[in-house]
């Protein structure tokens, strides 16, 4: 080993951390009141279908499912104060009223026959759009003064992808039929048109947009 | 031919129906080999599910109407319970009617252990007649008599498909796992 | 989706069936036993290995086990859903949903755990009627009498339950049985404490709650100590556990009332039986 007392760099050769990030304090702490906001949403509807879902595999995944989410929320409640939020409920907001209409629609479904539907509206739409814009976020938040914000996001998104892949499944193997197909297919399209006139789960801009410089040189 | 005697004929406490049992004990008699004739006595004033063989010679079965009852709609009789409760039953008192099977001590008398193995040889029997009987749940009530190991699954096994058993067959099934159980506890 | 949904409703497959209350408490031949014994039977009625038909009422019960693991998935689901978040008395605490959908969580490996156990002892699922009792006690309209109801009062009746069963493996020398009990055992102490906790922090400054919800506790207790079921003595099949009752928060009056009831339940059962 060398001399301990020699110095040594505070960022590795190989730790490429920069500075800047495309998030202020402010905005962070509005997308993780909205965050917070879905998984609110998400892990109370997953409870409240329980009851209702005759599937046994289906109803069980749904409760160890709806733990994720209700973690997920708790994770970014306790972001909040720390992004100087003292009081997390004043941000615990959804990202627009388009938005709320996608839950509406996407809690809607009861009956025992809608397991497909119960289950696109979730994994095939609002999860995606998750991992979308928890990744875009990731990506381009500060990774030095952000890091909370970037660990958080790792383990959500590493249970976005185990549930997303738990739920695909389920939903592969209760379609039987080309008509079933098309019902899943029918209702995910309209959800989807919901999520877009929303802009995602933190409003426009959930996910950047790929067109602004095009849109600034204009 | 062997004539089948079920009481009581009308029923107060629960929905059952006289002919539908005596049918499924008349079609067991045959298929066990047993000519003789048989009563049963259900008494149906407890949902309890005790059954025994109260006699012999002539050959009296006293049940507890829960023995005899759906598991999952109370008050009514399940014919696949019947066939179940019934059909270990007569398969022990045609070995006991068999003068080739031995003197085993009367029911009282029997060990847990003797009396797990002599269901298991009963229910094997069941099963091979076609009957759809619970081989898990029969293996489950063996290992808490017998033990929890290999000695006792596989005694378990050997009585499950074995024909022309006799009594001493059944004590030595009893002292092998018993000889298991004493060694994994010293 | 609406908000409180009836236990009649509940979705099932087709192996379930749904066994309505009244009729089993109706029936003209009186409470059953756990352990193959006559309720409120004089002796020991306590359910050990050594009782002849004990393997089968150890599958009966652990039967009635999952689907009350099912039920309470779907109650604690249910509670996630049912109320808007607040601190109002018509609604649920952030907090509180939060340990909801813990709960759910746990149910769910509870569930995962009794089918294996099913498995293991030979029950098909299904195989015995269902009736909805559990679940009915997690739809009372007020969240703090929901966790009494069910988390203080069924989870409590689990904990004994479990106890109960655990040492039953142990005796019987099953391993996959004791084993599965103490893991569940080490949950539903955590879901009781739950209860008490909550019961305790919602209704601190509402005493008119806190009896409402104690009474209501008492009522389902009292529900299912029948026939003797469960308490302090051989007589009764489960055995009350205290010790583990003192680890879920509760104190010892509290466990002495629940022991009183049970012993009247006891006498009633035994008085019923006498009759009958
Ligand atoms: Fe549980
Ligand atoms: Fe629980």
């Amino acid at each position: 080993m060398a001399d301990p007392k020699k110095p040594r760099p505070a960022f590795a050769p190989w730790d490429t951390r920069e500075l800047p990030g495309s998030f202020t304090v402010e905005e962070t702490a509005v997308r993780v009141g909205n965050y917070k906001w879905i998984e609110m949403k998400l892990f109370e509807v997953l409870g409240g279908w329980i009851a209702t879902v005759p599937e046994l595999d289906v109803k069980l995944r749904l409760g160890t499912h709806c733990y994720h989410h209700a973690w997920h929320a708790e994770l970014f409640h306790k972001r909040l104060p720390e992004l100087r939020e003292m009081n997390p409920e004043r941000l615990t907001l959804p990202a627009n009223d388009e938005l709320v209409a996608f839950v509406d629609a996407m809690t809607a479904p009861e009956g025992q026959g809608e397991t497909i539907e119960k289950l696109v509206g979730v994994y095939r739409v609002l999860i995606p759009h998750k991992i979308a814009a928890y990744t875009f976020h990731l990506n381009n938040t500060s990774t030095i003064t952000d890091a909370p914000t970037i660990r958080t996001l790792k383990l959500v998104l590493q249970d976005e992808f185990d549930d997303w892949r738990d739920g695909e499944m389920m939903i592969q193997s209760l379609i039987e039929t080309p008509e079933e197909v098309d019902r899943a297919a029918r209702h995910q399209a309209s959800l989807e048109k919901l999520m877009l006139a929303a802009g995602g789960i933190a409003g426009p801009g959930s996910i950047g947009n790929p067109y602004a410089l095009q849109e600034a040189t204009a | 031919m062997a004539s089948v005697t079920v009481t009581p004929d009308e029923w107060q406490y629960v929905a059952f129906d006289s002919a539908r049992i005596a049918a499924v004990a008349e079609k067991l008699l045959g298929e066990t080999g047993l000519d003789v004739d048989l009563k049963i006595e259900v008494d149906e004033t407890t949902p309890l599910g005790r059954v025994s063989m109260t006699s012999l010679q002539p050959l009296v079965v006293a049940v507890e109407s829960g023995a005899f009852e759906d598991a999952k709609r109370p008050r009514q009789l399940s014919e696949v319970a019947v066939a179940d409760v019934l059909g270990r039953l007569l398969h022990r008192c045609r070995d006991r009617l068999d003068p080739a099977f031995g003197e085993p001590p009367p029911d009282a008398a029997l060990t847990l252990q003797q009396s797990t193995a002599w269901d298991a040889y009963a229910v094997g029997r069941c099963a091979r007649l076609g009957y759809p009987v619970q081989r898990q749940r029969r293996l489950y009530h063996f290992r808490n008599r017998h033990g929890f190991n290999d000695v006792a699954d596989q005694a378990f096994a050997r009585l499950w498909e074995a024909q022309g058993l006799t009594w001493a067959d059944l004590e030595a099934v009893c002292q092998e796992t018993d000889a298991a159980r004493s060694a994994s506890v010293g | 989706m609406r908000k409180l949904f009836p236990p009649d409703l509940l979705a099932r497959d087709g192996r379930f069936t749904r066994v309505n209350n009244a009729d089993r408490f109706n029936d003209p031949r009186g409470a059953r036993g756990v352990a193959g014994g006559r309720p409120g039977k004089k002796g020991n009625n306590r359910l050990t290995p050594d009782l002849p038909e004990a393997p089968d009422a150890a599958r009966t019960l652990m039967h009635g086990i999952f689907v009350g693991e099912i039920q309470a998935l779907e109650g604690a689901g249910r509670t996630c859903w049912d109320f808007e978040t607040g601190k109002g008395s018509d609604e649920a605490p952030f907090e509180l949903k939060l340990d909801m959908a813990r709960q759910c969580w746990d149910e769910a490996r509870h569930c995962e755990i009794s089918v294996k156990l099913s498995d293991w002892m030979g029950t098909e699922l299904g195989e015995f009627g269902e009736s909805a009792f559990l679940y009915e006690a997690a739809c009372n309209p007020d969240p703090v009498l929901r966790l009494t109801g069910v988390n203080r009062a069924l989870e409590g009746l689990a904990i004994d339950v479990f106890t109960t069963m655990k040492d039953f493996g142990d005796i019987a020398g099953d391993p996959v049985l004791e084993f599965c009990e103490d893991w569940m055992l080490a949950d539903e102490v955590t879901h009781v404490k739950m209860g008490s906790d909550w019961l305790r922090r919602l209704t601190a400054d509402d005493p008119e709650r806190r009896a409402n919800a104690l009474e209501f506790q008492r009522v389902v207790d009292k529900l299912f100590s029948f026939g003797g079921l469960r308490g302090e003595t051989d007589e009764n099949p489960i055995k009350l556990a205290r010790r583990f009752r003192e680890l879920a928060g509760f104190t010892d009056v509290e466990i002495d009332d629940i022991s009183n009831v049970s012993e009247e339940a006891t006498r009633e059962a035994a008085a019923t039986g006498a009759r009958g």
